[in-house]
């Protein structure tokens, strides 16, 4: 009981304190790595303006991330390392971060507009596609833009 | 395990309800701000609640004076972006107010181009506010100048100058001039209310300024900065250090005023008469200019060196502009920012520059052909909820096949260290890493917002982007006025406001002050916070340390955001620290720090 509370605890402060601003990003894990857990940070790159910024306007983060619980990664296959990835919303275009250890790690930049943020195991540190199986994944703050297509309010009706 | 997940649900279910949003609650009473910026104006809330403040429905053209100005006229919606139906056919609570009513703009001298003023220490320069003639997309409008002239003069001196400006104010309205970022005698500051009387139409008023920093300052009138500087009352100051190396060597040099003015097929959109409209995010333009014109052009050698001096004078519009050349930009060093250089040059593809800022840069154009000076940002299509780029063509760099010359190629190429620079700032690390001394959050307050404006609102809280660099939603932004919304600087110590914080410092103190943008108040948006009189480093943001720091007097707070600035106090005087999006500022979004 005492365990489940102690979970229980941790795990809402973790999404509450994942749920701080337009910068955060919660981890959820998956059934390949059940005891894993996880937030990342968004940190504007180093810039000389008031906003880091791509030249067409894209938002730029150094990613940090802040894991614990995931298993050693041979546990899970022939995988040597966790590795993060930045992947459009559609999956079609996937950007390697850097590696991921349990603690906190900055990992690479995202310049994406919308954003999943992925984590694998791996074979290598280093590998040039996305291949094991995923322990953790998120969907950047700006992933939570509504659409309001089919909202009352565009059609002239009070919600 | 299940009792766990309804805990989680509780506590979760309980947090996003003690932070909805968007939950619209009438200000707080209290007293109503003075409003130094805007003589002539009553509180907004203040008025909102002793008449009501009742949206109105679109009605025959309002008569004012001679001249008869629609209201009710659609304010451009961006492409793809329908109007939300219950906002149709309302109109802001404010009676409408353009320049020269009665006027025939024929009759108005046509705007010039800026033109250089050169002064000695001890020089007396006529400044007049005045109405002229401007064309923008075809169309002649009664506008506001200096001296005939927008930008105004671009007034030089050197630095540890001081001249005597004899400031004549022949527009509409009341008026001041603010000499932005110079840290000068507090009496001439130009805040009416504050440290002056604002100088009445047909009125005078002589100021003396000295320039104790090299760099690229502007002047501005600090009354209704949402009509007369959006209307042409702007003009930059450069500041020249007597070391003839303290710029690299470059092959000619350019201002760069940027501005955006809002019109709608042959009118300009009116503006709140007793109070600024556009009060949510301010009134971003749809004409992009440059230095007084829609499309600028330079032609220059192949290789030249250009140094670029940028100032961002829109009342809301953040820029991030460069020079493209097909796929590729120029590269772009960045040199110098409000009040110094930074202590070390860097290379950059684009500049970031929000209102009030300034920025010294240098490009190199090595390709012949034709560099496009773009705004490129990312828009949101709040119907559909998806990003969409825009880029916005400011002008033209054509770039010939004669080789520049001097080559300044290597000189381009290097970085340079600004030994002066870090040794100053230098004096005032021990102070970076203490507790902050006062501490603000930005947020703001609504009252009586059209209901389909709040009922958006409360719905659409999912994401706010750090900086929104357009206006997605024009037609709830133009029926807000500073009668329904109160931006407001909140000291975290006191949960005082606006004018009633009103801080004391001791000259010569250091004062670091840690400013929170709030994303969860019911319109989070970025803000240039601006210290008159004073300068300041920022010297982290979201925790983190500036590398590469430079004095500055306007600093750009991002949403969900904290910035820490350190300010060196040294200056007495009541000085104005205040949001430069006009609107912001005329919403009440402003406080008084004085240095004993």
């Amino acid at each position: 009981m005492i365990r489940t509370a102690t979970l229980a605890t941790v795990l809402v402060a973790a999404l509450v304190a994942a749920g701080r601003g337009p910068f955060d990003i919660a981890l959820l894990n998956t059934p390949k790595a059940p005891s894993a857990q996880g937030r990342a940070r968004l940190v504007f790159a180093p810039s000389p303006f008031g906003i880091a910024v791509t030249p067409d306007g894209r938002a730029s983060y150094d990613v940090e991330i802040t894991a614990s619980g995931l298993p050693d990664p041979s546990s899970l296959g022939a995988y040597s390392a966790y590795v993060a990835w930045v992947a459009s919303a559609d999956l079609h275009e996937w950007h390697r971060l850097g590696v991921v250890t349990n603690g906190t790690t900055t990992v690479g930049r995202a310049e994406l507009n919308k954003f999943l943020l992925v984590i694998t195991a791996e074979s290598s540190a280093t590998p040039a596609l996305h291949t094991g199986p995923t322990v953790l994944h998120g969907t950047s703050p700006s992933g939570w833009l509504q659409s309001f297509l089919s909202h009352p309010l565009f059609r002239g009706i009070p919600p | 395990m299940r009792r766990a997940n309804a805990v989680i649900g509780i506590v979760l279910a309980c947090a996003a309800a003690s932070s909805l949003p968007g939950q619209q609650k009438p200000p707080p009473k209290k007293k109503p701000d003075s409003m130094p910026g805007m003589p002539g104006m009553s509180s907004g809330q203040d008025s909102a609640r002793k008449k009501g403040t009742t949206m109105r429905r679109a009605r025959p053209p309002m008569k004012m004076g001679d001249s008869a100005m629609d209201m009710s006229m659609p304010v451009p919606m961006p492409k793809g972006m329908p109007m939300i139906p219950g906002l149709a056919g309302l109109t802001p609570p404010v009676a409408s107010f353009l320049p020269g009513t009665g006027v025939d703009p024929k009759k108005l001298q046509v705007a010039k181009p800026t033109r250089v003023m050169k002064l000695a220490d001890g020089d007396t320069l006529d400044l007049t506010a005045m109405l002229v003639r401007r064309t923008i997309r075809g169309r002649s409008f009664a506008m506001y100048g200096f001296n005939g002239q927008v930008p105004g003069p671009l007034i030089r001196v050197a630095q540890n100058a001081t001249i005597t400006v004899r400031f004549h104010n022949r527009i509409d309205l009341s008026s001041t001039v603010h000499w932005h970022g110079v840290r000068l005698d507090n009496a001439f500051d130009g805040v009416p209310g504050l440290t002056q009387d604002s100088v009445p139409a047909g009125g005078d008023f002589v100021y003396r300024v000295h320039f104790p920093d090299a760099g690229l300052y502007w002047y501005h009138p600090h009354v209704r900065e949402d009509i007369e500087q959006a209307m042409g009352l702007f003009g930059n100051l450069r500041v020249d250090s007597p070391d003839p190396g303290y710029y690299s060597p470059v092959n000619r040099e350019q201002s760069l005023v940027l501005d955006d003015v809002l019109v709608n097929g042959d009118t300009l959109i009116p503006f709140g008469k007793e109070a600024p409209d556009f009060a949510l995010m301010g009134r971003a333009g749809n004409v992009v200019m440059v230095n007084g014109e829609s499309r600028y052009a330079l032609r220059v050698k192949k290789g030249e060196v250009v140094r670029f001096f940028v100032t961002n004078v829109s009342s809301s519009r953040t820029y991030n502009v460069s020079f493209a050349n097909g796929a590729s930009r120029a590269a772009i060093k960045v040199v110098a920012s409000d009040v110094s250089k930074f202590e070390q040059e860097e290379m950059v593809q684009s500049v970031v520059i929000a209102p009030a800022e300034r920025y010294i840069v240098e490009a190199r154009f090595d390709r012949p052909g034709r560099y496009v000076f773009v705004n490129a940002i990312q828009a949101i299509n709040h119907y559909i909820g998806e990003f969409e780029p825009r880029i916005d063509t400011l002008g033209a760099i054509d770039v010939g096949a004669g080789p520049a010359a001097p080559d300044y190629r290597t000189q381009f190429a290097t970085l340079r260290s600004n030994d002066a620079v870090k040794a100053d700032v230098a004096r005032y690390r021990q102070y970076f890493d203490t507790p902050p001394d006062k501490t603000l959050t930005l947020t703001v307050a609504t009252n009586s917002l059209p209901l389909a404006t709040v009922q958006f609102m409360n719905v659409d809280t999912a994401y706010f982007a750090p900086v929104e660099w357009v206006d997605g939603m024009p037609d709830m932004n133009w029926l807000s006025t500073s009668k329904q919304v109160r931006w407001i600087l909140r000291d975290a110590a006191t949960g005082k406001e606006n004018m009633d914080i009103a801080w004391h410092v001791p000259r010569g103190s250091v004062v670091k002050l840690r400013i929170f943008n709030d994303p969860k108040s019911f319109h989070p948006m970025q803000h240039p916070i601006h210290l008159h009189g004073q300068r300041m480093l920022v010297v982290a943001r979201d925790g983190v340390a500036t590398k590469n720091l430079v004095w500055k007097d306007t600093a750009l707070i991002p949403v969900g955001s904290t910035v820490d600035l350190l300010i060196d106090a040294s200056n007495p005087g009541a000085w104005m620290l205040h949001c430069h999006i006009a609107e912001h500022l005329g919403s009440g979004m402003m406080t008084v720090m004085t240095v004993d």
